[in-house]
């Protein structure tokens, strides 16, 4: 289905394309990403002069606007920039694991788990903060990709179609039951509601601080294994012949995918498209070798999310939207143009 | 297919005998369970009492409690349930996909996205169906137009309706958060599907409307029977495939939607009906729509009596019973059917 570039695994085999080209894409998108970030902070309900922006980030200055700087917008853009390079990531694993170009987080049925565990937790335990629910998402987040998982295996080998509908049944049934809840409470309701939209607004580092850890470790995660990646692209027969362990490396990579979106999905609620998106957009520009895939992943990442979270703010000044709602509406376009591709 | 031509005449008849006494075996539960269902509340009557009051015998006050109170809700999810059942069949068969339904494809998505852009503006109630009709439609146009190329691939529309569903759902999901809470309350019941509040006026109309369909379904069944031959030995039998499996898409969708319409969409009895009905009869045939039909408007009758007197959660809707029902069952049938060894399909 993936239609992999054999000679881009097998690094000898390429001396053709400049060695350069890749460093320079991705210092341009490095370039863009930073673009980005200082949009983000100067951006909202309230424009800021960048030369107030830059005084409020040295410290020099103070009052009204600076502190909408570094109390909101930079916690915001921050947390922003750890949850798109998450997802960036968590997406280009999966669909390198899977060998599906389908994969993603939400197809995976990971960001309906960790929806239908935190509605639960607030439903039964009264939690009230965004920083609560970070252990409920993560456990809801992994039992989710492990039923999807389950589920599209067939006589032994991942079969992309059916991993695509078996996660949109899994979320089907965890958001019937998420509904269920929520209106059995109208408490929950409300609370939840603005969770389950997905967004990074109004919320501080302390959000973001538990999760970082096991954000590293996945990320360390991926890069480690994403060598095996390209030989698991030839097939798995073929990666086992180059002597790659495929079912650890398989493990592994669930293991990777489930700690960087759990992680995002705890801090930000359940925002999608974004793990579906980056490895797309990248994979054009640098290539099928995952090792270039996955730190282009990881700037493309947060890009497209602070991207969608400006435009959010911008459409419906002085209201803002939450960033997962744009993002699934700029999505699912993305998603009809790839099913094209993949079927033919 | 070169199975069923190949097996002797007997193994035929012997489904057919199969399917016909499990119809008859369902028959019999439904009217058990709607004599039940009508019977059943703050007054309680008999059964066999609660059915004659039905067709207006016995005492006046339970020809009023069973005519006018209790028969629409009852009416409404048999007539829903038993839509749902054979639009989600017809489907699995249109897509060649075990897991192709209205909650896959796109028209769940529609049904609520009109549903609720009808709750956001205020109208008045009757309206709402009518929205949820047009959203579903809405979805059948979307997936026509981004899955058409030259002709319409089976793997394309699949994928192509997952991408309809998530686009409509986030509309839907965009708009319960901008609601004030009150509204969003109502919105999701309406979402997750519930039979609360139904008139003889809603049941008349929906009811009319989804029989046409189903007939004529029924009518285009020998047309399906040759499609599930494959797109090759289709054509060569002098049909085209493409556009006829258009046509029959959006009568299957036009039913599906109307189904919605009436309770709005009810999860997994699409979804899980026809699998149940595959284990109990065999592969789908006429006679199999029919066991289909009816074993949707059981199990939606069933659930729907489990919401109101077993369930202690007052106002629960009853889609989330059946996803609670179905969903468990259905993952274990895909968990096992991942065992098994790769059909060509």
């Amino acid at each position: 289905m993936l239609r992999t570039d054999p000679t881009a695994s097998t690094a000898p085999a390429t001396p053709r394309r400049p060695a350069l080209r890749q460093p320079l894409l991705l210092a341009a998108g490095l370039g863009a990403l930073v673009l980005c970030a200082a949009l983000s902070l100067a951006l909202g309900s309230r424009a800021i002069p960048l030369s107030t922006m830059a005084d409020a980030l040295t410290g020099t200055a103070h009052g009204g606007d600076a502190d909408v700087v570094t109390g909101l917008r930079v916690p915001r853009t921050l947390i922003g920039l750890a949850v798109g390079a998450a997802l960036g990531a968590a997406g280009a694993v999966a669909q390198g694991v899977t060998r599906n170009p389908l994969a993603s987080p939400v197809t995976l049925g990971i960001n309906a788990g960790a929806s239908l565990a935190v509605v639960a937790a607030i439903y039964a335990l009264d939690l009230t903060r965004p920083a609560q629910y970070v252990w409920f998402a993560f456990a809801g987040a992994a039992l989710a990709a492990v039923a999807a998982y389950a589920m599209s295996r067939r006589g032994g080998d991942l079969d992309p179609v059916r991993l695509a509908l078996g996660g949109t049944v899994l979320t089907v049934v965890l958001t019937s039951w998420t509904s269920a809840l929520m209106l059995a409470s109208h408490r929950t309701l409300d609370e939840a509601r603005f969770w389950l939209a997905g967004s990074i607004a109004g919320r501080q580092l302390d959000t973001l601080t538990p999760v970082l850890p096991f954000l590293v470790v996945g990320l360390l995660g991926a890069f480690a294994i994403s060598p095996a990646l390209n030989a698991l692209a030839l097939g798995d027969e073929a990666a086992q012949s180059l002597g790659v362990p495929v079912a650890r490396i398989r493990v592994a990579g669930g293991l990777a995918v489930v700690l960087l979106a759990g992680g995002a999905v705890a801090v930000a609620g359940p925002v999608a498209f974004i793990g579906l998106a980056a490895p797309h957009l990248v994979r054009p520009l640098l290539g099928n070798d995952h090792r270039w895939l996955l730190p282009g992943c990881l700037i493309a990442g947060p890009l497209l999310l602070l991207a969608a979270d400006v435009l959010g703010r911008l459409v419906v000044r002085p209201s803002e939207i939450e960033v997962g709602i744009v993002t699934a509406f700029l999505g699912a376009p993305l998603l009809a143009v790839l099913a094209r591709k993949v079927a033919r | 297919m070169t199975a069923i031509a190949a097996a002797p005449t007997g193994a035929l008849t012997r489904r057919r005998v199969r399917t016909a006494a499990w119809s008859v075996l369902a028959a019999a539960l439904l009217v058990l369970l709607t004599g039940i269902a009508l019977g059943t509340g703050q007054v309680s009557i008999s059964a066999w009492d609660a059915l004659r009051a039905l067709v207006g015998q016995g005492s006046p006050g339970d020809v009023l409690v069973v005519q006018e109170f209790r028969a629409p809700r009852v009416v409404s999810a048999l007539i829903a349930g038993a839509g749902l059942a054979m639009a989600g069949s017809m489907l699995q068969r249109l897509f060649r996909n075990p897991l192709a339904s209205p909650d896959t494809i796109g028209v769940t998505g529609g049904a609520s996205f009109g549903a609720v852009l009808m709750l956001a503006t205020g109208a008045s109630q009757q309206l709402i169906p009518l929205a949820a009709l047009g959203g579903g439609l809405l979805a059948a146009l979307l997936l026509g137009g981004l899955a058409w190329r030259s002709k319409l691939a089976v793997t394309r529309l699949v994928l192509v309706g997952l991408a309809v569903q998530q686009g409509l759902a986030a509309a839907v999901n965009l708009m319960i958060v901008r609601f004030p809470a009150e509204l969003a309350s109502s919105a999701m019941q309406w979402t997750t599907g519930s039979l609360y509040g139904r008139t003889w006026t809603e049941v008349s109309i929906g009811g009319t409307a989804i029989g046409l369909a189903a007939a004529a379904v029924v009518l285009c069944q020998r047309r399906v029977a040759v499609l599930d031959l494959g797109d090759d030995s289709a054509g060569g039998l002098g049909l085209d495939p493409g556009r006829d499996r258009m046509w029959l898409l959006l009568l299957t969708i036009t039913l599906a939607s109307l189904a919605a319409a009436l309770t709005g969409p009810v999860a997994f009895v699409a979804l899980a009906v026809p699998h149940l009905v595959r284990l109990l009869a065999g592969p789908p045939t006429l006679g199999t729509l029919g066991l289909t039909a009816l074993t949707g408007a059981v199990l939606l009758l069933g659930a729907d009596l489990l919401v109101l007197h077993v369930i202690p959660v007052h106002g629960l809707p009853v889609g989330a019973v059946t996803a609670t029902l179905g969903a468990p069952w259905l993952l274990v049938l895909m968990i096992r059917q991942g065992r098994l060894p790769q059909r060509s399909s």
